[in-house]
């Protein structure tokens, strides 16, 4: 299970990053070649980006790879450290569920509103990946809180 | 009710909740306080794809990895050492010419000590430096060459700053050029300060057959700079068309030219470096969101007119930034302090009379010193882990190269000229 989400993750991130890679590097050749690119080019290679971002953000909650100032875990005891873990990935857990909340609501108006993204893709799916995201971290953290990874925060 | 708020933040981010979330937090706290739908902060999360040159972060980090993964460390070493070895204390030099170079290319992830570090630091000693010289070095060269192209925390800092629109406009060129000179100078004292305790090392002689070896070795990946230079400074590219070309470039050069990346290595590299640019990226997104309810309450304007009420000049104002940056950097990295900080800071240094140009690198200068600042900046806890050392020698080690930074440090911020002299100043 968790070695079948792992190759997802990574199939997923290489694919999101191809695109960009793919689309950025085809943008220059066509301006070059044929004097312009895709008018939408750019605007691809920025929602792969977004996309990139959220799945990044989401597999770096897996790998204990997110940013953070860990004094007390680094000075502080092990029972404090066995604490502090599932009280801030309870907390990460709630914050990221509200953002999902949110999320959702934002993406819904643009839905409604039928705002346009780029070439024919209307805004709301380049955008869907910030609440799916958000409520997949959330959920993530909360199975940590529950059942703390074996290894301290790097 | 809102207090309570902050304190739990303060609570959860020193008890280690991610820095993302601790952000967020602060900003649905504000938006809240205000009335206003969290619903925004999606919406500043989205706005990510509206700025092009963000794209440059992941190329430019990406091609650091591939770097870090091929042999790139030991021929840039082999090459400074053929240039530079000849010169007093001339291995010293050489390390921090490499360490500059070789994080401006990989961002100051500690992937310098633990990929250069380990090569220089037995070299040191068995030339006759000091260890506690060579680990004082090593662990503070680190962050070196955090002001030169195309280092991405420069680059977001030139996002985050563009963004804010106070002060002079500026374009990323000139951040760029106005790393170069300070950069010089912290690598000028350094090398001072080593040809001075270690003059007497032995010396690497002058041979026109080992630099032509060297050279050899590195010809695939000497044109590097130009393509990357090049690119950034002619204007025919975009940063992030530049940066996308960094990548073909260097895919072609370690993947297929030397033969030291493996194409199936390639997905473990992508992994590896799109967490560690998303982890950027999102914290960088939820700052945005925070910014703009700082600017809406106008927090960096009332901090400014409190602050002018008790500084009156420029100069008190910057001795006190800089205090507060060097401790700072000690418990920040450089990605969250420059997307929470500079939005509150800039606007204030802009009234003071700072030129943005000037106030960036100055920022980031000083965060260069706090990854080596003890008790808890980063390099020491990389090199104590890397060379199995306790913290404290690693303490005594930096002091000395701390010492030299902070004078370096001290000229690049009362002496405008060293950042800005390409405008005229």
């Amino acid at each position: 299970m968790k070695r079948t989400l792992s190759i997802l993750e990574n199939t997923l991130l290489v694919l999101l990053f191809a695109v960009m890679f793919g689309f950025a590097v085809f943008q220059i050749v066509a301006r070059n070649l044929f004097g312009s690119g895709l008018v939408w080019g750019q605007d691809l290679v920025q929602v792969a980006m977004l996309w990139v971002t959220m799945v990044g953000a989401y597999v770096a909650v897996g790998d204990n790879r997110h940013i953070r100032i860990d004094i007390i875990a680094r000075f502080g005891g092990k029972r404090l450290q066995a604490i502090a873990i599932r009280l801030t990935a309870l907390f990460a857990a709630t914050l990221c569920a509200a953002l999902g909340w949110y999320a959702i609501e934002f993406v819904r108006w643009d839905f409604i509103d039928n705002v346009p993204g780029f070439a024919s893709v209307p805004a709301w799916v380049c955008e869907s990946i910030i609440p799916v995201a958000a409520l997949a971290m959330a959920l993530r953290f909360l199975l940590q809180a529950i059942w703390p990874p074996s290894e301290p925060p790097a | 009710m809102i207090w309570a708020g902050v304190a739990l933040l303060i609570l959860m981010a020193l008890l280690g909740a991610p820095l993302f979330v601790v952000v967020l937090g602060a900003a649905m706290l504000g938006f809240l306080a205000e009335g206003v739908d969290l619903g925004v902060i999606a919406v500043d999360i989205n706005a990510l794809t509206q700025k092009p040159l963000l794209v440059a972060l992941p190329f430019f980090t990406f091609a650091g990895y591939v770097m870090s993964a091929a042999n790139t460390s030991q021929r840039l070493m082999a090459l400074t050492r053929a240039l530079f070895g000849w010169m007093p204390a001339g291995l010293a030099v050489v390390s921090l010419v490499v360490c500059a170079l070789f994080t401006a290319l990989t961002g100051a992830s500690g992937v310098t000590i633990v990929a250069l570090g380990g090569l220089l630091l037995p070299m040191l000693v068995s030339s006759g430096y000091s260890g506690k010289f060579g680990l004082g070095l090593v662990t503070s060269s680190g962050s070196l060459g955090l002001l030169v192209v195309p280092s991405v925390p420069l680059i977001l800092y030139g996002i985050v700053a563009q963004q804010m629109n106070v002060g002079e406009p500026f374009s990323i060129q000139q951040l760029f050029a106005a790393g170069l000179a300070p950069t010089l100078l912290m690598v000028l004292l350094l090398s001072l300060y080593a040809i001075w305790r270690h003059g007497d090392a032995p010396r690497v002689k002058f041979e026109t057959c080992a630099l032509w070896q060297a050279l050899k070795a590195v010809r695939w990946e000497l044109p590097l700079p130009v393509v990357v230079l090049g690119g950034v400074f002619s204007g025919y590219f975009a940063i992030s068309e530049a940066a996308a070309v960094t990548v073909v470039y260097v895919l072609i050069a370690e993947v297929v030219l030397y033969r030291e990346v493996a194409l199936r290595d390639l997905p473990g590299i992508v992994r590896q470096s799109m967490v560690m640019v998303a982890s950027i990226l999102l914290i960088l997104g939820v700052a945005l969101a925070f910014t703009s309810y700082l600017v809406d309450v106008e927090v960096p304007q009332r901090l400014f007119d409190f602050l002018k009420e008790h500084i009156k000049d420029k100069l008190t104002f910057l001795i006190l930034l800089n205090l507060m940056l060097l401790a700072l950097g000690a418990i920040l990295d450089v990605f969250s302090a420059i997307v929470i900080m500079v939005p509150l800071l800039l606007p204030i240094a802009v009234g003071y009379g700072i030129h943005p140009l000037h106030f960036g690198i100055i920022f980031l200068a000083n965060l260069e010193i706090g990854y080596f600042t003890p008790p808890i900046g980063i390099n020491l806890f990389i090199s104590s882990y890397r060379f199995n050392r306790p913290m404290l020698d690693l303490y005594a080690a930096c002091l000395p190269f701390m010492l030299v930074m902070l004078a370096a440090l001290l000229l690049i911020t009362y002496v405008p000229w060293f950042s800005l002299w390409f405008l005229g100043f």
